[in-house]
């Protein structure tokens, strides 16, 4: 009861015209930032931070909270759109969202959808880091590096899920995403990797940039080449209307259970060390795949968008906890903030919530203010944002390129970005041509360098040992998820082929 | 047809790239055209007076790590008691270049020409450094080293729920033949972690050192009891041990620390061994054609920063690092003095 006492007092903190204000300005910025490709919340959140340093710190991360998290909620925009995730955790959105967007010719019911959800998530994350996101960033602590190798190597089963019909493809494709995320410093030893004497490779591929070509800019070659093509798309656009885009009550009962789920889900991957928003959604994913669905995801089914984006909301709210209870960054956009405590004079650790309880609280009330003035928002320009569908392709083009270009080059301010974004997208359309899913090698691209990392700190702290995975409790449990994950499916075919057998025999007999 | 435009799309964009890296070069040549060169030489031998040089447009400060970093924050500090104070009257621009591990950032004020020269300034820390010499061909010789401006020493940390209360059983152990794992950011902590097994003459197989990305990650390790020892600094720790969720247990300083890390002997203190120490310096440098009368002018500036009030209080002592300003002359023997010798560590 103390805390729901001192989120009221962080309410009063929050709730005066200025801050409201803040609060408001930063869930449209968040918004316009998600939406726009290649500036997600890092980036805008960097490039506001030395805005904010002459305000008073409450008001100023105020504004950086509301921004951040409005930001989970422009991500959908485009990739639902557009095709083109506005922010890396929207990768997961586009690969439903586009599909029920276009062919299914629901844009409006996707894009409510993963606004509803992205509240659902968004709202249980908080509610968790009101009641127990300290003691919640306590458990985090005990997932070290043997624990974390656990559960990535879990995550990385979710990869089979979306390789698609083509098994060799997906494993070819995923190899990929490993090898390009090996490129740059080894982050142990320091020393570089694949770099070919080449200084801009001695920083790796920036993964925004790798995003918004693969995903991006080659749905923009795509586009030029079937520019004749989409009349008929623009006739079923015509009878767009807002009465037509409004969820019905079968959709927002699909809705609720992935939504809820993946909240939850979402919220201990946030708290997690090192895994952010991004890592949230492929979970969250992931995990919706193993239920049941009506349609089947990645054809466009509501279930998929609600999944990914309830987790990216409710990771975003819980890497609040680690932040605000320990001084851990759970993500680059929290390592940013904590940057930003750090300007304004305050020192994160484990005595913020004790000495400066109404910064901390108001913090969090503003998460609270945010989430319903970003839905608020959200939900007004849903009617008018599904009217980019009915947009002529020969405008569209040239308006999306530059959009690519611009978000890829703000990711370090260098043509780098716009350089790897290039050739990314080049890759991204032949692989499209080819047939190749590029989620598996996205999927890699993020988890293995994590993978990697903690799996090598795990073998330093063990001597090469790998008993250290048995010995511990917590990476013992995910350890036997695993093994019954992986065998699950070889069990089934066995049973299923000594079942045959068994019938032959029968009827031999 | 399609399949035409698609490949002349293809085309255009792989030029738009080399187009782009193209007018980079250019503009580097440019820069470095002999007429301009030679014109700016003129008029500062036409100009005697050191103090006469001003800046005469806005000034690039260069970070090479992201908003919200260690850098970043000196560099910003700097930046706004100079505009505050009345220091400088040119506007100052903080470019954020990560790209590279910062490597071409750093590159390209190394190579920065002309009167663009005299207008750019770069903050390099001792890791940077290390970065710099260890994966690049760049050299300090190429940068005009303006100032040092502050120093970091660093703690070692246990948890109080851990294995280890003090030093000595850490020592004890490693050498009755048992491991210790050792975590620490990257960069400048290796260093001191190296300095310290040296002197204690242990192997690095049992004393085993993780390099972690930063040092808050380091840190989540060792509360969680992942680990058993963490090197920190000062800034980074000083609120834990105040919620005594971690205890310092040895100070690499050749002197205690003040406040609450005090009660952390130094090496010599121990035992039979010297002090390690391996001081984390911070400082702003400059493109080596930078000419001296703009060097001297902004070498002049930042003394004048780190006598400011806003710098002693609203930096030093909130990050609790050492003052320690150097002139231009001291800081380049400094660091070509730091140079040598990690370059001489790095061929062992």
């Amino acid at each position: 009861m103390d805390n729901l006492m001192l989120l009221l007092d962080g309410f009063h903190t929050v709730l005066t015209l200025q801050n409201v204000l803040v609060v408001a300005i930063g869930a449209i910025l968040g918004l316009v930032v998600g939406a726009m490709p290649g500036i997600g919340s890092l980036a805008g959140v960097a490039l506001l931070l030395p805005l904010t340093y002459k305000f008073n710190p409450t008001t100023a991360i105020i504004m950086l909270g509301s921004l951040y998290y409005a930001n989970m909620y422009g991500g959908s925009f485009s990739a639902i759109l557009l095709n083109i995730p506005g922010d890396n955790p929207a990768v997961m959105t586009a690969l439903d969202g586009y599909p029920m967007a276009t062919q299914k010719g629901r844009p409006g019911q996707a894009l409510f959808t993963a606004n509803l959800s992205s509240f659902i998530g968004g709202t249980i994350g908080m509610l968790i880091l009101t009641f127990i996101g300290p003691q919640l960033a306590n458990v985090g602590l005990k997932f070290g590096p043997a624990e974390m190798t656990a559960i990535l190597l879990i995550a990385m089963t979710s990869i089979s899920w979306l390789v698609g019909e083509n098994p060799t493809k997906g494993i070819m494709i995923t190899m990929l995403g490993i090898l390009i995320a090996c490129v740059g410093m080894d982050t142990l030893s320091g020393s570089p990797r694949y770099e070919f004497g080449n200084m801009w490779l001695l920083g790796g591929i920036p993964f925004t940039p790798f995003v918004i070509g693969t995903v991006g800019f080659s749905q923009v070659m795509k586009l030029m080449k079937d520019r004749y093509k989409v009349v008929e798309s623009e006739f079923m656009n015509k009878r767009l209307t807002i009465k037509g885009s409004m969820l019905t009550r079968s959709d927002v009962k699909r809705l609720l259970p992935p939504a809820l789920r993946s909240g939850f889900l979402g919220t201990f991957v946030g708290v997690l060390p090192g895994a952010g928003a991004t890592t949230g959604a492929f979970m969250g994913y992931g995990v919706q795949k193993a239920f049941k669905n009506k349609e089947p995801l990645g054809t466009g089914a509501l279930e998929g968008v609600a999944a990914c984006e309830a987790a990216n909301n409710a990771a975003a709210a819980g890497a609040f906890a680690p932040l605000l209870a320990l001084g851990i960054p759970g993500s680059g956009t929290g390592a940013v903030l904590l940057g930003g405590l750090l300007m304004w004079g305050l020192t994160p650790g484990p005595l913020l919530f004790q000495n400066e309880s109404e910064f901390a609280w108001g913090l969090i009330a503003s998460l609270f203010v945010a989430n319903i003035i970003t839905l608020a928002i959200a939900l007004m320009v849903i009617p008018f944002l599904i009217k980019i569908l009915t947009v002529k392709v020969k405008y569209m083009i040239p308006c999306i390129t530059v959009i690519c270009i611009v978000g890829s080059y703000s990711t370090s301010n260098s043509m780098y970005g716009v350089l790897v974004m290039f050739f990314a997208g080049i890759l991204g359309y032949l692989l499209y041509k080819n047939e190749y899913p590029t989620a598996p090698m996205l999927l890699a691209f993020v988890l293995s360098p994590l993978l990697e990392s903690s799996m090598r700190k795990t073998f330093i702290i063990s001597g090469g040992s790998v008993s250290i995975f048995f010995e511990k409790p917590i990476s013992l449990v995910l350890l036997i998820c695993l093994a019954a994950i992986v065998a699950t499916p070889i069990v089934r075919s066995i049973i299923k082929w000594v079942r045959q057998a068994n019938h032959k025999k029968i009827h031999m007999s | 047809m399609k399949k035409k435009m698609l490949v002349i799309s293809m085309v255009l964009c792989v030029l738009m790239v080399l187009v782009g890296c193209g007018n980079d070069d250019g503009e580097k040549a440019d820069k470095a055209s002999p007429s301009e060169a030679s014109l700016t030489s003129e008029t500062s031998s036409d100009s005697d007076d050191a103090a006469a040089w001003a800046p005469s447009q806005n000034v690039e400060f260069i970070v090479t790590s992201s908003a919200g970093g260690g850098s970043d924050i000196f560099s910003r500090t700097i930046t706004d008691i100079m505009t505050k104070e009345g220091l400088c009257s040119e506007t100052f621009l903080v470019n954020n270049k990560t790209d590279g591990n910062g490597e071409v950032g750093r590159y390209q004020v190394a190579n920065t020409k002309g009167d663009k020269a005299d207008h750019t300034l770069l903050s390099m820390n001792s890791g940077d450094c290390m970065d710099m010499l260890s994966n690049t061909d760049n050299r300090l010789e190429n940068f005009k080293t303006l100032a040092l401006m502050a120093v970091d020493k660093q703690l070692v940390f246990v948890t109080p729920d851990g294995k280890y209360e003090n030093f000595n059983q850490i020592i004890d152990t490693v050498q009755s033949g048992k491991e210790v794992i050792v975590g620490g950011s990257k960069g400048s902590d290796v260093a001191t972690f190296e300095a310290l097994l040296k002197e204690l003459n242990v192997d690095g197989d049992l004393l085993k050192y993780i390099a972690y990305d930063s040092t808050s990650e380091a840190i989540t390790a060792i509360l969680g009891n992942h680990i058993d020892m963490v090197i920190a600094k000062p800034a980074a720790s000083k609120q834990y041990v105040e919620s005594e969720s971690l205890i310092p247990i040895l100070a690499l300083s050749d002197e205690r620390f003040d406040g609450n890390l005090g009660e952390a002997p130094t090496l010599s203190e121990l035992g039979d061994y010297a002090d390690v120490q391996v001081p984390v310096w911070r400082s702003v440098v400059a493109p080596g054609e930078m000419s001296d009368e703009a060097a001297a002018y902004w070498s002049e500036a930042l003394k004048k920063v780190s006598e400011s009030d806003g710098w002693i209080s609203g930096y030093l002592e909130k990050n609790a690092l050492i003052g320690d300003y150097m002139s231009f002359e001291e800081t380049t023997a400094y660091l070509e003095a730091f140079q040598e010798d990690y370059l001489k560590t790095l061929e062992e």
